[in-house]
C-alpha cells in the first residue's frame, strides 16, 4: 500500500489520486498527536461504494486524581466493551447539542411589572391625556360620554363642515392622539403620551404584516432566501422574507416567515405551495401563529 | 454545555448512580446488559452481562469492588466491577425491584415484587458469610404485606433501610431485627424514587403524585416538598449546592401521543430551601426516568425512557446563579 511509505510525510496530491484510484483498498488510519490535540484520520467505504475520510480532533486533557480513581482509569475493558479500542467509543458516545439550562427567575417578572406600573402612577398627576369629547383626564376611547357626547359633537363638526372626527374614527385613535401638555414642562419620551407601552407605534403595522404572513416549513438545508422569493412571488408582492439560519454555519433551519402585502396572496401562497414537493422535501405551508410572550428567559441569548 | 450522549442501552433507562468518587456511571435499563461508564469522557468501561430480563436496580459498594443488580429474570446478580465477572446470584420468586450495599459494603439488601402470587419481600444478605449466598438464605427476610416496595436505600450506619411503597408509605425496616421502626405516609401514590444526601442525613423521594419531598432520614421528619404538575421519576439532592434536581414528564404510555415541546421532559432544578423552580435543562425525547448528580456536584446525568443517559457537566452560570428570594 502506497500510504504506509508516507506515513510521517504528507502526502503529495499526485499519491491521493493514486490512493483513490486502486479500488477496493484502503488507506490505514492515521492518528497524530500535536500539543494536546490529537487528530485521528480514518477512511471507510460506504455502501454506495463512495471512499469518506473522517478526520476526528481530540483534546487531551490531564486530569489529576486520586489513586484509586486512576487506578480504575486502567482497567481493562470487559463485556460487550470488550473489543473496544482505548478512549470513547463512537458508537456508545457521542457529543450532543449544546443545551443550557434556562433560568426561571420570579423577581424579575416582578420587576418587570413594578417598571410599567411606576410610569403610569406618575401621568395620573400630571394630567398627560386629555380627552377630546369631555375634556377629561382619560383615553377618548374610554370617555364615558363618548356614546352621548361623542355623536352629537361631531354631528356639530359635521355640520361646520369638517370632517376631523371621521378621520380620526377611520385610524387608530389612541396612538393618534397628540401630547398635550399643559405644564409646558419638558417630558422625557418614555414619560410621554405612548411611552409606557413599549413599542406601540410599531404594533399595528407589525400586525397587519403578520395577518398576511406564513410559515414555511420542512425546507431543505440548501434554501437561500432567494430561492424563497422565486417560489412565492407568482402569488402576489412580498413585503418581507425571513429565513432561519444557523448563526455557525449560515445554513437553512428548515423553515421561514414570508410576509404578503395582501392576506389573499398569503392564502393563495398556501393553497398552492403547501405539499409542494421542493428540493426531495415535501413543504408545510400555514399561517404564521403570533408566539404567546415567553415566560422563561433563557441563560445565554 | 455540551452533553456526553451515552448509548448504551436499547431500552428505557431504570436506574443509574455514581460510585463514591463519581469516576463510573453505573447505568441499567429494561434491556439485559448493566453498563458502566468512565463520566469524565463518557466512554464505556463494559458491561455486566448475564441477565435474562429487565435490569430494575444497581448500586456499588463504597470502594467500588462490588456491583449488585436485581433484574425481572427474577434474580440478583452481585458482579466484579473491574472485570465483570458474574460472582454471585441470588434467585427468587419474583422481580427484584430495589437493591443496595450498606456502608461498609458487606450487607447487601435487595427487594422483591408482589408478583405472581408470591409476596413482596426485603431480604437483608451478609456477604462476609458465603454460606447464605450458597444457600440462597438471608439472615432476614421481611415480608410486606400491604403495599410492594418501590424504592429503597440503606439508612446511616447500616441500621436500617428506608422504604418506599406502591400506596406512598415510607417504612423504616431495620437491619437487625426487621421491624418497622418508623412510618410515615406522605405521599398519595407510589414513590418512584428514593435517594440519599451525601452525608446519609436527608433523603429525598420522587412520586407519582407530582412531588418530590425532602425528609430527614433518621426522624422521618417532612423537611421540603417540591411540587410539579407531573409524576416526578426521580429526585437527587445536590451535593455542594442547596439544589434538588427533578426528572420526570408524563406518564411513558402516553408518550406517544404528545410531542416533545409540552411533554416537559425537562429536568427541573429547584431550590432546596425556598422550595422554588429556578432552572430547567432539556434534552431527552421523552420522559426522564433517573437523576443523578456527581459526588463533586459539578455535572448531573439523567436516564430517560429514550434509553439514552446524558452527561451534563455545568456551565459557570449554574453556580453564579443566585435564586432571588
Amino acid at each position: 500500500m502506497p500510504s504506509n511509505e508516507y506515513d510521517d510525510s504528507k502526502p503529495s496530491w499526485a499519491d491521493q489520486v493514486e490512493e483513490e484510484g486502486d479500488e477496493g483498498t484502503l488507506p490505514s488510519p492515521k492518528e497524530t498527536v500535536k500539543g494536546n490535540i490529537k487528530t485521528v484520520t480514518e477512511y471507510k467505504i460506504d455502501e454506495d461504494d463512495k471512499k469518506f475520510k473522517i478526520i476526528r480532533t481530540f483534546k487531551i486533557e490531564n486530569r489529576k486524581a486520586s489513586k484509586a480513581v486512576a487506578r480504575r482509569k486502567n482497567w481493562k475493558k470487559f463485556g460487550n466493551s470488550e473489543f473496544d479500542p482505548p478512549g470513547p467509543n463512537v458508537a456508545t458516545t457521542t457529543v450532543s447539542d449544546d443545551v443550557y439550562m434556562t433560568f426561571i427567575s420570579s423577581k424579575e417578572d416582578l420587576n418587570a411589572q413594578d417598571q410599567d406600573e411606576d410610569p403610569m402612577s406618575k401621568l395620573k398627576g400630571q394630567k398627560i391625556v386629555s380627552c377630546r369629547i369631555c375634556k377629561g383626564d382619560h383615553w377618548t376611547t374610554r370617555c364615558p360620554y363618548k356614546d352621548t357626547l361623542g355623536p352629537m359633537q361631531k354631528e356639530l363638526a359635521e355640520q361646520l363642515g369638517l370632517s376631523t372626527g371621521d378621520k380620526e374614527k377611520a385610524t387608530e385613535p389612541e396612538p393618534a392622539q397628540p401630547v398635550q401638555s399643559k405644564t409646558g414642562k419638558y417630558i422625557p419620551p418614555s414619560l410621554r403620551d405612548g411611552g409606557t407601552r413599549r413599542g406601540e407605534s410599531m404594533q399595528p403595522n407589525r400586525r397587519a404584516d403578520d395577518n398576511a404572513t406564513i410559515r414555511v416549513t420542512n425546507l431543505s438545508e440548501d434554501t437561500r432566501e432567494t430561492d424563497l422569493q422565486e417560489l412565492f412571488r407568482p402569488f402576489g408582492s412580498i413585503s418581507r422574507i425571513y429565513l432561519a439560519k444557523d448563526k455557525n454555519t449560515g445554513q437553512s433551519k428548515g423553515f421561514a416567515f414570508i410576509s404578503f402585502h395582501r392576506r389573499e396572496d398569503a392564502a393563495r401562497a398556501i393553497a398552492g405551495v403547501s405539499g409542494f414537493g421542493y428540493d426531495h422535501l415535501i413543504l408545510n405551508v400555514e399561517w404564521a401563529k403570533t408566539l404567546p410572550k415567553k415566560r422563561y428567559v433563557s441563560g445565554k441569548p | 454545555m455540551k452533553p456526553i450522549l451515552l448509548q448504551g442501552h436499547e431500552r428505557s433507562l431504570t436506574q443509574i448512580k455514581y460510585n463514591r468518587e463519581g469516576d463510573l456511571l453505573f447505568s441499567v435499563a429494561k434491556d439485559q446488559f448493566a453498563n458502566v461508564w468512565y463520566s469524565v469522557n463518557g466512554e464505556r468501561l463494559g458491561t455486566y452481562n448475564g441477565h435474562s430480563g429487565a435490569v430494575w436496580c444497581v448500586d456499588v459498594d463504597w470502594d467500588t469492588k462490588n456491583v449488585l443488580t436485581g433484574s425481572a429474570d427474577n434474580s440478583c446478580r452481585l458482579w466484579d466491577c473491574e472485570t465483570g465477572k458474574q460472582l454471585a446470584m441470588l434467585e427468587t420468586n419474583s422481580a427484584v425491584r430495589t437493591c443496595g450495599f450498606d456502608f461498609s459494603g458487606n450487607i447487601i439488601m435487595f427487594s422483591t415484587d408482589k408478583q405472581m402470587g408470591y409476596q413482596c419481600y426485603l431480604n437483608y444478605f451478609d456477604l462476609r458469610d458465603p454460606q447464605q449466598i450458597e444457600d440462597n438464605q438471608p439472615y432476614l427476610s421481611i415480608p410486606c404485606s400491604e403495599s410492594k416496595i418501590t424504592s429503597a436505600v440503606w439508612g446511616p450506619l447500616g441500621e436500617f433501610v428506608v422504604a418506599g411503597h406502591e400506596n406512598g408509605e415510607i417504612n423504616q425496616f431495620s437491619a437487625k431485627s426487621g421491624e418497622i421502626v418508623k412510618k410515615i405516609k406522605e405521599h398519595t401514590k407510589q414513590i418512584n424514587d428514593i435517594q440519599t444526601s451525601v452525608d446519609l442525613t436527608m433523603f429525598i423521594t420522587a412520586s407519582k403524585d407530582c412531588a418530590a419531598k425532602m425528609f430527614d432520614t433518621t426522624s422521618l421528619d417532612h423537611i421540603k416538598s417540591f411540587k410539579t404538575e407531573r409524576p416526578v421519576n426521580s429526585a437527587a439532592i445536590s451535593p455542594n449546592m442547596e439544589h434538588v434536581v427533578m426528572g420526570g414528564g408524563q406518564e411513558a404510555m402516553e408518550v406517544t401521543t404528545t410531542s416533545t415541546r409540552i411533554g416537559k421532559f425537562e429536568a427541573r432544578f429547584f431550590h432546596a430551601a425556598y422550595e422554588e423552580e429556578f432552572g430547567r435543562v432539556k434534552g431527552h425525547f421523552g420522559p426522564i426516568n433517573c437523576v443523578a448528580f456527581h459526588p463533586d456536584g459539578k455535572s448531573y446525568s439523567s436516564g430517560g425512557e429514550d434509553g439514552y443517559v446524558r452527561i451534563h457537566y455545568f456551565d459557570p452560570q449554574y453556580f453564579d446563579f443566585e435564586l432571588e428570594a
